[in-house]
């Protein structure tokens, strides 16, 4: 069972804000969602985890220095900056 | 009732690669702020991380200087939290597969300090709080750091300042960091709780964060063990939470309320495959491994027989045991070199850190010329040590600073001649001798070193003035 | 009987022979986008500069007598999850408006250098989350068959600008069969390679374990072309293998001999109109001369939450990064850091996305994990025996794409779960990393098409292509057949 507080949790977790309104909503739809989910706890496996898909391994990368992007770039699609910093500012009213 | 500290650290050691641990950016401290940034290490979408082998490499042998085991497959993990420092909301990291485990560093006074396990995972950026704006910078984003976290088997702020000071020791020696606590590149956390003595139990545990200088933490840690010393005495109960130390007021306080405890959800990154570490590789980096700082200290005070307290001096930092071992070679006794660091070097060198850096004029191979000139007999200890003097101020080697007619100290025919001298142009030192201030001879004595350009064999000269005289 | 021809050679021949200059077949191409595309939505952004320009050069190229390459010339278009330096890419979501790339996919990378014409970004599901295509933040791309019915998801408006014919291909993304069902609703091809043949670098993650690109097209040919194209080893994605074989060579072999397994699970639950199609499919594959083979698969039961599980899981790692602050929207107004991220999120991501978002958190949080995350995971892991099983008894499995054909708009968003249902066909591949092709294979009595998929083999594209094409060539253009719009050669 999901409950108001479960959904409110995660979204927490997932920082989304959850409205008032919606809440009874998202959570019957969360608690059907879970509920398909629940099907493979019936689901006999043998408990060997899976590794990755094509069991690649020590796919690596020399220690090589290529030039970093100008800041310009680098802050090109944030929507504040100043300094060459990103910017959040304390509050926007 | 009598409590003891239980204490466990969690330190991260920022490693000295080149690049940062997913992309080619340039690890180098400082720079303009966003200017060692490139699409991987700022997270923008699509971007894909791509592991440096030299942090692998790195991390194994940090785990082999620390007698870990080297497990065979290890993995990256995602720890997920949102905060403006970390662009990706997750942090790449190791969870449940770390590349080294079950180590130790053992301290002078003979107990051990489990290690758990080290991992690799990136870093953080840079916020700057001004007016309650932010600014982020993501030039540390992404930099190499290995987690070496150990066992709650540390007894005493004491022995925690010696664990982490031997930490940094082993990881410089290894050149695997330069572990400047100062530009960050090494910080703790410390979990501590407090029990009876005798007590087998652990107690409730809290965890001081950040701490980035060795003298803030014991503070904090003495602190922390006496706030939870009383609450216990006071019949109260110790609260398990994340706290901050103020460095200005000695004190600890909460960093955040239950209600905002973290839940991580790790998983297995899936933009990285497995790491497998085959044995052939443990062994290759095991034998490229240098003379541990243990191992030195014992072999200099077992078989250069170097006082244990000066040979500690030597080894504390690495350039100078390097220095040291160059210096001494091939000499009769290792103690000269030595005596020649800890005394006429170290003076001019002020602090810890300038030590740590042994940025001197004199090269050790300098050095070692000087010192088998002395073996040799060709100069005296104290020209000797007005050459070194010289050498230190400018860097010349001693066969510029010494000339040829310096060499060899003086014959016995010159040396009766200069005493001659002295005796005939001393009236008054040789009365005041023989009227019983034997002092006086010091007087005749240095006539003959001054006019024998400090060549003469000062106690040779004194006996045969003394035989002449009488 | 008239067969289907590859469109791309068809053009290529047509530029080198001077028939019209690549000028000439751009500008009608975007003069049939702005006539189709208010009907179609198929694209978001028309990159009509861009892709002149291209043209222009290929144009002199040829003037200088010069060779071209396969995909030199050739109009097309990429799905907006593709990042383009300097060209707006949304994944349809608003949480991204704005934002610019500033570093190219590698895909995108390797067809820009030899000249591909990009005639801008299509429609999709927000994030690639659905499968109709109308979670986009810009409302879901039309059937060309019928604009009363979806394109599918989530490339549908890749696959509603190549099945209208206002794109010669395009690249799409497939993470649980966005690739394969929208081909498969508009009646075209599109092939969801093996996991690590084409790189994901720059594709803009949805589940970094099930994501791979691959093409859209309107021939076998075209598709074999284009994956050639693009599956190359790339050093910027760890999981990155390449290809293994060459697949445009490979089309003309003979396919008699070869054992096409077809897995009862496979054909539960599939619309009668639908199966008959397939088991029809199957009867042609029998007459050139392979052999057909049923067997179990049961370890499929399970694909579909085991999909949904770990494709939410990963998804809400890999979309945590919009928080406002390095690119895309940020809310105007919120009283402190935490309140301008959480904000931001609310009002940028749709409802859908923001579901997945909390499924995944939920999967992967303390107390739940061991239930569902890990639990998938060995799941997982039996789907891939199982398939690798299945490969011993034979060469290709033979499926449908989707149990239905496209569905009316509007139809899709009111129950999450009835829609996760459209997926059962095509998530156990990707959950497996397999390739596998959606192909046309006949009508409904509505004139909707209905697909199938040949599954391969890791790394066995060749093989899938080269059955596919032997199809094609045997059924011809009866049931290879786009509406009579957009852009006719």
């Amino acid at each position: 069972m999901v409950t108001h507080d479960d959904i409110l949790q995660i979204a927490r977790l997932a920082k989304l804000s959850v409205p008032e309104e919606e809440l009874d909503a998202l959570t019957k739809d969360m608690g059907e969602i879970i509920e398909f989910a629940n099907t493979i706890n019936n689901a006999a496996d043998d408990g060997e985890a899976f590794d990755n898909i094509n069991n690649l391994s020590n796919v690596l990368r020399p220690d090589e220095v290529a030039p970093s992007l100008e800041p310009q770039e680098i802050l090109k699609n944030a929507k504040d900056s100043e300094n060459d910093h990103f910017l959040v500012k304390k509050r926007v009213l | 009732m009598k409590y003891e500290m239980v204490a466990g650290l969690e330190t991260h050691v920022e490693l000295a690669t080149n690049t940062k641990i997913f992309c080619a950016c340039t690890t180098q401290f400082g720079g303009e702020p966003n200017t060692h940034c490139c699409p991987i290490c700022i997270g923008l979408p699509g971007t894909l991380p791509k592991l440096n082998e030299q942090v692998v490499n790195y991390a194994i042998r940090a785990g082999l200087a620390t007698n870990c085991e080297i497990p065979e497959i290890s993995k990256m993990d995602r720890k997920n939290y949102c905060y403006p420092d970390l662009p990706k909301a997750y942090q790449i990291s190791q969870y449940d597969k770390p590349l080294c485990l079950n180590g130790y560093v053992q301290l002078s006074n003979g107990r051990k300090i489990r290690l758990t396990r080290i991992h690799i995972e990136e870093d953080a950026g840079k916020l700057i709080h001004s007016h309650g704006d932010t600014y982020v910078d993501y030039n540390r984003g992404g930099v190499p750091l290995i987690e070496i976290v150990s066992e709650p088997d540390i007894r005493s702020a004491e022995e925690a300042k010696e664990y982490v000071e031997k930490l940094q020791l082993i990881m410089k020696y290894i050149g695997v960091s330069d572990c400047k606590m100062q530009e960050g590149s090494m910080r703790c956390d410390v979990n501590i709780s407090v029990r009876p003595v005798g007590s087998d139990e652990l107690g409730t545990r809290t965890e001081i964060k950040n701490m980035n200088s060795i003298t803030f933490m014991t503070k904090a840690m003495e602190y922390e063990f006496s706030r939870q010393v009383d609450i216990l005495e006071s019949g109260g109960e110790v609260e398990q939470q994340t706290l901050r130390y103020d460095e200005v007021s000695n004190t600890t306080s909460s960093m955040r309320g239950k209600e905002d405890a973290n839940d991580y959800r790790y998983f297995r990154d899936p933009d990285l495959v497995t790491i497998f570490v085959p044995k052939e590789k443990v062994e290759g980096i095991r034998a490229s491994l240098p003379e541990l700082p243990d191992q030195k200290l014992e072999r200099y005070i077992n078989e250069l027989e170097i006082p244990e307290n000066d040979a500690r001096l030597l080894v504390k930092y690495r350039k100078v045991a390097e220095f040291f071992e160059k210096a001494s070679e091939g000499t009769k006794s290792p103690r000269t070199a030595a005596n020649f660091i800890i005394g006429q070097i170290f003076s001019i060198l002020e602090n810890d850190s300038a030590k740590e850096d042994f940025e001197i004029k004199v090269s050790a191979e300098s050095l070692n010329e000087l010192i088998k000139l002395i073996d040799d007999g060709k100069i005296k200890m104290n020209l000797a040590k007005k050459t070194l003097s010289k050498m230190l101020e400018t860097g010349k080697a001693p066969s510029e600073l010494i000339d040829e007619s310096d060499m060899g100290g003086i014959d016995d025919n010159t040396l009766n001649e200069l005493c001659t001298q002295a005796i005939q142009s001393n009236p008054n030192a040789v009365a005041d001798y023989k009227g019983g201030k034997t002092k006086a001879i010091k007087a005749l004595v240095g006539f003959v070193m001054k006019n024998s350009r400090g060549k003469a064999d000062a106690s040779a000269a004194e006996q045969k003035l003394i035989d002449m005289i009488e | 009987m008239n067969k289907n021809e590859g469109k791309i050679s068809r053009i290529s021949r047509s530029l080198m022979n001077k028939e019209y200059s690549c000028t000439e077949i751009t500008n009608k191409y975007l003069s049939e986008i702005e006539k189709l595309n208010p009907q179609l939505n198929a694209y978001v952004n028309v990159t009509a500069e861009e892709a002149l320009n291209t043209a222009k050069k290929v144009d002199e190229k040829i003037a200088k007598g010069e060779k071209l390459l396969p995909l030199e010339g050739i109009p097309m278009t990429l799905k907006d999850n593709i990042s383009t330096k300097g060209i707006e890419t949304t994944c349809c979501s608003k949480i991204l408006e704005g934002y610019k790339p500033i570093y190219n996919a590698t895909v995108w990378d390797a067809l820009s250098r030899c000249n591909a014409v990009l005639l801008g970004k299509t429609n999709m599901d927000e994030f690639a989350m659905g499968s109709s295509c109308e979670t986009s933040c810009f409302g879901g791309a039309k059937n060309p068959h019928n604009t009363n019915h979806v394109a599918g998801g989530s490339s549908g408006g890749v696959a509603s600008a190549v099945g209208g014919n206002i794109a010669a291909y395009g690249l799409g993304s497939d993470t649980g069969g966005s690739i394969r069902q929208p081909a498969s609703f508009c009646g075209i091809v599109g092939l969801k390679p093996t996991y690590g043949a084409v790189s994901r670098y720059g594709l803009i993650a949805y589940a970094s374990s099930l994501d791979q690109i691959g093409p859209i097209t309107t021939s076998v040919e075209d598709a074999a072309i284009v994956f050639d194209a693009i599956s190359d080893y790339d050093s910027m994605d760890s999981t990155s293998q390449g290809r293994r074989q060459n697949a445009t060579d490979s089309l003309k072999n003979p396919i008699k001999g070869m054992k096409i397994g077809i897995a009862r699970e496979y054909l539960d639950g599939i619309r009668d109109d639908v199966k008959s199609a397939v088991l029809d499919a199957a009867k042609v594959y029998e007459q050139l001369g392979a052999e057909i083979v049923y067997f179990d698969l049961p370890a499929l039961k399970f694909a579909l939450p085991v999909y949904y599980i770990i494709a939410c899981a990963e998804a809400s790692s890999n979309l945590g990064r919009y928080d406002g602050i390095r690119y895309g929207y940020k809310t105007p107004k919120y009283n402190d850091v935490n309140d301008m991220i959480c904000k931001t999120r609310s009002e940028g991501f749709g409802r859908e996305v923001q579901r997945r978002i909390l499924l995944g958190t939920y999967v992967l949080s303390a107390g739940y994990y061991d239930a569902y995350y890990k639990k998938a995971q060995n799941l997982r892991g039996a789907i891939v025996k199982a398939f690798k099983n299945a490969f011993e008894q034979c060469d290709l499995m033979l499926a449908p794409t989707v149990p239905m054909t496209a569905f009316e708009c509007g139809k899709a968003v009111s129950d999450p779960i009835e829609t996760y249902l459209t997926d059962i066909c095509t998530v156990p591949v990707n959950i497996a990393g397999l390739p596998a092709v959606s192909l046309p294979c006949g009508f409904n009595s509505k004139g909707m098409p209905i697909g199938m998929q040949l599954i391969g083999n890791s790394f066995c594209e060749h093989m899938v292509l080269n059955a596919a094409y032997q199809y094609e060539q045997s059924v011809g253009a009866d049931i290879f057949k786009t509406p009579d719009v957009g852009v006719s050669l």
